[in-house]
């Protein structure tokens, strides 16, 4: 009962207000959207499925392979999101102070958290597994009891990864400070993700659609047939799914006994080593932080120094953007996704099976390249996503200092925008460069690509940072959230738009040249060359008006804001 | 100096400053004190220039705040009610970025930053981050960040929250000798006697206007009171409205 009462703030607080139309404009939006995703999800496994049916003799094999990549995904996410979800919960929450000082057992305060972080690690996980699991009942006609035991495998599943979090977490914080095994786990986390896609991708699993890549039907068979981990609980999971869909009730049975008895198992032992270490494991969290690592960079810094011996309003706001970053370790896992990002996106194009495209290949590889713009263009948008949109609400509460120093907010915003601008205009040109190079596209397709890529990057970032300062939302707790908001999705509609209307214009031109350099075997007209010195100012224009209006638009929202 | 003139701040339909006019001249301990939600906030974030104000002129030793924001704000140091700081950086580190901000020279910028350290008990933690500091760590590492640039005007809102005794009897000290150097001093406060004892004057903000302004002898005489204190003239002030 007591547990239900500590949980019920959080009930009262996401239901919708009667009265409130934009709580409930919120709740309908989320429902509708929450529908057609789960909807999609659904459908699109039913084709998958259907699909995988139409292969004699190895269409169960390919839905069964599926089937036990999903498990062992959403073990490894619920696994993931547990931990976090744990430690947020039990140790760093805001309100936990006020929740200790109650006069409540500490028990019943870990119980109603550890519920809390059970239900706040899986739903998302369910939302997805579920309509996934339900199109195999219905493309393998499986019966009622199919979806009984689904539901009860993955509330077990759930409940599994959850109480191995606890544990983990529980153990973890008497070594390190809660706030700082945070990070740590973000980080490793991450790059433990990182590490897994880069070889997932690496090991080119398109080839698991092309039995033409195996030397026989037999060695491809075998590969889809490859054992799960047994001592995994979603290899349980999926053999219980597996022999239901089958028919084989009593095994399913068995499969989700194991799940249900380890659960059982880990939540005991949870709740002993809880009842021993919690508190003090939360009494240690709440002390002093103490850095984990020590940062290097000093070398940089010197560096910086000597660039700008005196003081200056650059050499502080520079020096201090440095040492904030790189003292901030979920910004380093950022550092890691960027690096994985770009390897992937090469890797991609190496990979690209130009050879077998009947279709004269000079003229596609020119094609490419310029696409290629435009895919630059949307991963230079989603890193200005993560960076440049966020810069100024990440500020924080201490923005006061920026307000109240002898410096112009516009001054202070060009300065971030300054500062960004090279690694970001580095990162786009590797995209484009590379690509063009592994293409092998023509050096004026090089010309154009390194000419787009200068002019939009800046655009972009301007977007991304006037935007941000536009809707500076300084109370927020984590600033990398900024950009899952109103004024995130105008900066990323507003971002695609500036990518496709540049390249709408430079279409034609490129074009022209393309077919008459290529198919005709002619020099480009005097007609060609001026259309393509419009199109390229025009570009050029449009870039410099969309970062000019919007770091106006910022600056001005910013000081008004005060 | 601090000239407001006319100052009003209006959220909305709702007036937070309403037609303030002062004036503080250097070597003056100004203090300011009101009622919860009276604009005591409101009106210290519009002189240190955090927050617009919707009409009037603020000058701080003859800079006006809207025509030369820059030129104003090098002259004050803020302290503000909340001392929200970079957590990330350690305390040495933040000086360092004021000074830049501020274009104090590197060795002043130095020396000044290891004198105010050592004055507010904190050069032990120098080199520790400000994450790891105590709220009235963090309180006295702003005022640290505030006098490194050696200004003319400071303008601190509710300077003793979180200090511990020694800190009070610190910054008590400190606005004294800040006004006989000919530093202008505006201190915004609920704490009375902290008023009454160093203040030199007085103004008593309530609903956004100012209710009464002067010596401690003034103020009595303008609530009809005699030899009472502060917190008489305060109450007797603030509850006739």
């Amino acid at each position: 009962m007591v547990v239900l009462k500590l949980l019920s703030p959080r009930w009262l607080g996401m239901a919708p207000k009667s009265g409130d139309i934009r709580s409930w404009t919120r709740f309908v939006a989320l429902f509708l959207l929450g529908t057609a995703f789960i909807v999609g999800c659904h459908w699109i496994t039913i084709r998958v499925l259907r699909h995988f049916q139409q292969a004699q003799d190895i269409g169960n094999l390919l839905a069964y392979k599926l089937l036990s990549i999903l498990m062992i995904t959403c073990f490894s996410l619920l696994l993931f999101s547990s931990v976090l979800s744990v430690l947020t919960k039990l140790f760093l929450s805001r309100d936990l102070e006020l929740v200790h000082s109650l006069p409540i057992s500490c028990e019943s305060v870990f119980q109603a958290r550890w519920l809390e972080s059970v239900f706040d690690a899986s739903w998302m996980v369910v939302v997805f597994a579920v309509p996934v699991l339900v199109a195999y009942g219905r493309v393998f006609h499986a019966g009622a009891a199919f979806y009984g035991l689904m539901m009860v495998d993955m509330i077990g599943l759930c409940a599994t990864a959850a109480a191995l979090s606890v544990l983990l977490v529980l153990l973890g914080v008497l070594v390190i400070p809660a706030s700082r095994l945070h990070s740590l786990m973000l980080l490793l986390g991450i790059a433990a993700f990182v590490g897994l896609y880069v070889a997932f991708r690496l090991s080119r699993p398109e080839r698991l659609a092309d039995p033409e890549t195996f030397s026989s039907v037999l060695v491809y068979v075998e590969h889809l047939r490859g054992a799960d981990a047994p001592y995994l609980p979603s290899s349980w999971c999926t053999d219980g799914l597996k022999a239901a869909l089958g028919g084989r009730h009593v095994a399913a049975l068995i499969e989700t006994g194991k799940l249900w008895t380890f659960a059982g198992f880990l939540m005991g032992v949870g709740r002993i080593v809880a009842r021993r270490l919690y508190f003090i494991g939360y009494s240690k969290s709440r002390t002093a932080a103490i850095s984990t690592f020590q940062m290097a960079g000093g070398g940089l810094l010197d560096g910086i120094f000597r660039l700008f011996p005196r003081p200056s309003i650059i050499r502080g706001i520079f020096v201090k953007e440095w040492r904030c970053f790189f003292r901030d370790p979920s910004q380093w896992s950022q550092l890691i996704l960027i690096v994985a990002l770009v390897v992937v996106y090469m890797y991609n194009y190496t990979a690209l099976p130009l050879h077998k495209v009947p279709v004269r290949t000079e003229y596609l590889q020119n094609l490419l390249a310029f696409l290629n713009m435009a895919l630059a263009g949307f991963v230079l948008t989603a890193l200005c996503g993560r960076f440049a949109f966020p810069a100024v609400s990440g500020e924080g509460r201490a923005f006061w200092i920026v307000r109240s120093a002898p410096c112009s907010i516009g001054k202070w915003l060009w300065m971030k925008f300054w500062m960004m601008l090279i690694p970001f205009w580095v990162l786009g040109l590797i995209l484009v460069v590379s690509c063009n190079l592994k293409l092998d596209a023509g050096a004026w397709m090089m010309g154009i690509s390194v000419f787009t890529m200068t002019m939009v990057t800046p655009a972009v970032l301007g977007l991304g940072l006037g935007l941000g300062a536009a809707f500076a939302d300084f109370n927020i707790e984590n600033a990398n959230q900024a950009v899952t908001g109103f004024g995130g999705m105008v900066f990323m509609i507003a971002s695609a738009c500036l990518i496709g209307l540049v390249l709408m214009i430079e279409a034609g031109p490129v074009h022209r040249y393309l077919v008459s350099e290529i198919y005709r075997h002619r020099q480009p007209t005097l007609w060609n060359w001026i259309g393509l010195g419009f199109s390229l100012t025009a570009v050029a224009g449009i870039c410099l008006g969309a970062l000019i209006g919007a770091m106006r638009y910022g600056e001005r929202r910013l000081v008004n804001s005060g | 100096m601090i000239d407001l003139e006319n100052i009003c701040k209006r959220f909305g339909s709702q007036t937070a400053v309403d037609r303030l006019n002062l004036t503080v001249k250097p070597g003056e301990v100004f203090g300011f004190i009101g009622p919860n939600g009276a604009g005591k906030t409101t009106t210290i974030r519009m002189m240190a220039g955090v927050l617009m104000p919707t009409e009037g002129r603020i000058r701080i030793c003859g800079w006006d705040m809207a025509e030369n924001p820059i030129a104003a704000k090098r002259r004050i140091g803020f302290i503000p009610d909340r001392p929200y700081l970079y957590e990330k950086l350690t305390a040495t580190e933040l000086l360092q970025f004021i000074a830049d901000i501020y274009g104090v020279d590197a060795a002043t910028g130095r020396r000044r930053a290891g004198e105010l350290l050592e004055r507010f008990r904190l050069s032990t933690r120098a080199t520790e981050r400000i994450e790891a500091f105590s709220h009235g760590m963090k309180q006295r590492l702003v005022m640290c960040a505030a006098l490194l640039h050696d200004p003319e005007v400071i303008v601190v809102d509710e300077p003793m929250v979180g200090l511990d005794p020694q800190g009070i009897k610190m910054v008590r000290e400190l606005f004294q000798s800040l006004a006989a150097d000919g530093k202008t001093v505006f201190v915004s406060t609920h704490t009375l006697p902290l008023a009454q004892d160093i203040c030199h004057r007085i103004g008593i903000i309530h609903q956004g206007k100012l209710l009464a302004l002067g010596t401690m002898n003034e103020l009595e005489r303008t609530a009809g009171v005699s030899e009472a204190d502060l917190e008489q003239v305060f109450f007797q002030l603030t509850e006739s409205q």
